[in-house]
């Protein structure tokens, strides 16, 4: 099992949404296809490019400042039938932060409303104080809960319907009322766990690559890894926020 | 003095005697963060205090080292200065080492970067020194924009100050070129010449401060820093006022060629450091010279200047030599790593990240460090993870292709590194609040030799 498999990584303008070591969920994604077996080619996406979908399974963006979400937020406007061809036909995307509100159909840059995607049916608008801390969420992607950080002036209000990523047990999530966090529709994750949200939630990465690898061949089956750095890394963080008091 | 800014000093100085004498407590912050209280005009007054004038240091990495030099060459000329040298560099810290201190020729002071707003419209230095800018601790300053829109507003509220900056960092000129519009005197040092090294893997500020449009680099020196042009508007690197050409950075230190335009050209070497350092000795150097230090008072200091704040620290643990390093952000880890492989010994590395308030929470930033460069050589003997966030950096050196065990100390590092030659050293490299701990151990268990 595992010879002959390839999926290829679409990274989103790497050079502008790499605030928090959004480096790290590509590398993670790449060398756990690698220890299987499956080859995966990583395809960076930058300014000067047309992105093509046609042939991609997973789609990447990650985290930026304002001003950078906005040139991409730009760029993908262009692409952006492609884009949503793509999400609808069952295509895999993991978006961060950032890229995250730029799946929705707006969010606020300043007081200056920025049109979004609109590949999910969610909005972002934006309140104070910007929401900052260790986040931990259960979510039905992960047998772990899913742990990182969060750091986001915008709030994001889920159409109805959409399906969180999953319920908050510590930190703020999508807006810091609902205990919801992130949105989980066909095979797009979007969440505010931002930077290297793969790394210490390898469940999380295991489920971008099988449901590509659904799409491409069919069936999903993934060895199993040694994961044991990984869910110690998660387990003393969960500790940590689990004996806390809570934030906000 | 007004007699409210007399009785806050006075204050101020009975809150450091009772700390330090009373309760043997540090005093860094404390009876600045009093006496501020009783006069929020304290720095204003208390800068008539300094006779020929006052430098600010400021800068993502390297402040510490700079401003110390900075002093240290000060004093070997024969000037009283007045100085924060431990590093408390908020508002609270300045305000401490200002009203503890007696009449002095110079106040050299380091500042947090976002402290200029507080420290400068009152103190008005003669002179701020503006070192680099580089992503840090993005959950406590925000984004570089925020930081550079501070120091901006800084610098327009003390108009006699002159920025003294970094012109190969495109984030620093940032700055200068708004605080030039402002009317704000702008002096810039830099190399003079391709330091020829390999560019950091995730390099910030690619894009120009005015247009956005992607800058053009002749060549790099480290991370952003490097002699860069805009293609599509004015933005480029400056004709340099301070200069160092003729470069050498191995294991021994750093040494170079500094030059004044329209003034001799002298030789300036340390036994410490690699190429951050040589921008930080050339912005002390152009500092110092500006402050009327000559070539050779400068040297005294640098020879006589042994960190002893953890920068740089060299020990010795049952005769295994150990380097402990602050390093607490991308740029300056990466610029670790490259010292360490300088290194052309065999050797170990205890990597220590904590996530205190002060070293920012978020520690998503490890991720853009290039431990994979670890990998390359053969000597690299061992790699062990610390600090309360351990974990996280073992499973970062995992996915590197490095495997790496967990050390709770120095000690138990040192321990896992035993069967090691003890010709091996072993660096120690933290960042902020893991750095006194690793200090204090260390220098009870070996010996410290400079």
């Amino acid at each position: 099992m595992g010879s002959g498999r390839v999926l290829r990584l679409v990274h989103l303008y790497p050079e502008l949404l790499n605030l928090y070591g959004d480096s790290g969920n590509i590398l993670v994604l790449r060398r756990r296809m690698e220890w299987r077996g499956i080859t995966c080619e990583v395809e960076e996406v930058h300014t000067s490019d047309h992105p093509s979908f046609v042939d991609a399974d997973i789609a990447f963006v990650g985290g930026g400042s304002d001003r950078e979400q906005r040139i991409v937020c730009d760029y993908l406007l262009e692409v952006r039938g492609e884009l949503a061809a793509f999400v609808e036909d069952g295509g895999v995307v993991g978006a961060v932060c950032g890229g995250y509100q730029l799946l929705g159909h707006s969010y606020l840059m300043g007081d200056e409303e920025v049109r979004g995607l609109s590949l999910v049916d969610l909005y972002t608008d934006r309140g104070t104080p910007r929401l900052i801390g260790n986040i931990a969420v259960e979510s039905r992607i992960s047998p772990q809960p899913i742990v990182g950080f969060e750091n986001h002036g915008g709030r994001t209000h889920l159409g109805v319907g959409v399906e969180p990523m999953g319920k908050v047990l510590h930190g703020f999530g999508n807006d810091g009322k609902t205990g919801e966090e992130g949105c989980l529709y066909k095979n797009v994750v979007g969440t505010y766990v931002h930077g290297p949200l793969l790394p210490k939630n390898p469940g999380v990465a295991d489920y971008l690559i099988a449901r590509a690898l659904e799409r491409r061949y069919g069936a999903a089956e993934l060895e199993p890894l040694d994961d044991a750095a990984e869910l110690a890394a998660n387990k003393v963080m969960c500790d940590r926020l689990m004996a806390q008091e809570p934030e906000g | 003095m007004r007699l409210i800014s007399a009785a806050a000093t006075g204050l101020g100085r009975l809150v450091h005697w009772g700390l330090t004498k009373v309760l043997h407590r540090n005093a860094s912050q404390l009876p600045g963060r009093i006496a501020l209280a009783l006069d929020p005009q304290l720095i204003a007054h208390l800068r008539e205090r300094t006779g020929k004038g006052s430098i600010v240091v400021c800068g993502t990495n390297g402040k510490t080292t700079t401003n110390n030099v900075i002093a240290a060459s000060l004093e070997a000329s024969g000037m009283r200065v007045l100085c924060n040298r431990a590093g408390a560099n908020m508002v609270a810290g300045v305000a401490s080492a200002l009203l503890l201190s007696g009449a002095a020729d110079w106040a050299v002071l380091e500042a947090d970067e976002l402290s200029t707003i507080h420290i400068l419209p009152q103190l008005r230095p003669t002179y701020l020194v503006l070192l680099n800018l580089f992503r840090d601790q993005l959950d406590r300053a925000g984004e570089i924009d925020h930081v550079q829109d501070t120091i901006v507003a800084a610098l327009a509220a003390s108009p006699s100050t002159t920025l003294v900056t970094c012109g190969d960092d495109p984030l620093s000129m940032g700055v200068a070129v708004r605080a030039a519009q402002a009317g704000i005197r702008v002096l810039t040092f830099g190399m003079g010449e391709d330091l020829g090294l390999a560019p950091d893997r995730v390099p910030e500020a690619r894009f120009c401060q005015a247009c956005g449009t992607e800058l053009r680099y002749e060549y790099r020196s480290y991370a952003q820093l490097g002699k860069f042009s805009c293609p599509n508007c004015g933005f480029a690197h400056p004709e340099l006022d301070f200069v160092a050409t003729a470069v050498a950075v191995d294991r021994e230190g750093v040494s170079f060629d500094f030059s004044r335009p329209g003034e001799g050209t002298r030789r300036i070497h340390a036994d410490f450091g690699g190429v951050y350092m040589a921008y930080n000795l050339l912005a002390a150097a152009a500092a110092a010279s500006l402050a009327g230090v000559d070539a050779a008072h400068f040297q005294q200091a640098l020879d006589g200047y042994h960190p002893a704040n953890g920068r740089l620290q060299r020990f010795d643990v049952d005769r295994r030599e150990v380097v402990l390093n602050l390093a607490k952000n991308p740029t300056g880890f990466n610029q670790n790593l490259s010292l360490l492989l300088a290194d052309d010994r065999p050797k170990a590395a205890f990597l220590v990240v904590n996530d205190n308030y002060n070293d920012g929470r978020d520690i998503s930033w490890i991720w853009d460090v290039d431990f994979e460069r670890l990998t390359g050589g053969e000597g690299m003997c061992r790699v062990i993870a610390g600090g309360h966030r351990a974990n996280d950096v073992q499973v970062r050196l995992k996915y590197a292709g490095i495997e790496a065990r967990i050390a709770d100390s120095v000690g138990e590092a040192l321990c896992q590194v035993g069967d090691l030659p003890a010709e091996c050293p072993l660096y120690v490299l933290t960042n902020y609040s893991a750095l006194w701990s690793a200090k204090d151990e260390l220098e009870s268990l070996g010996e410290h030799h400079g």
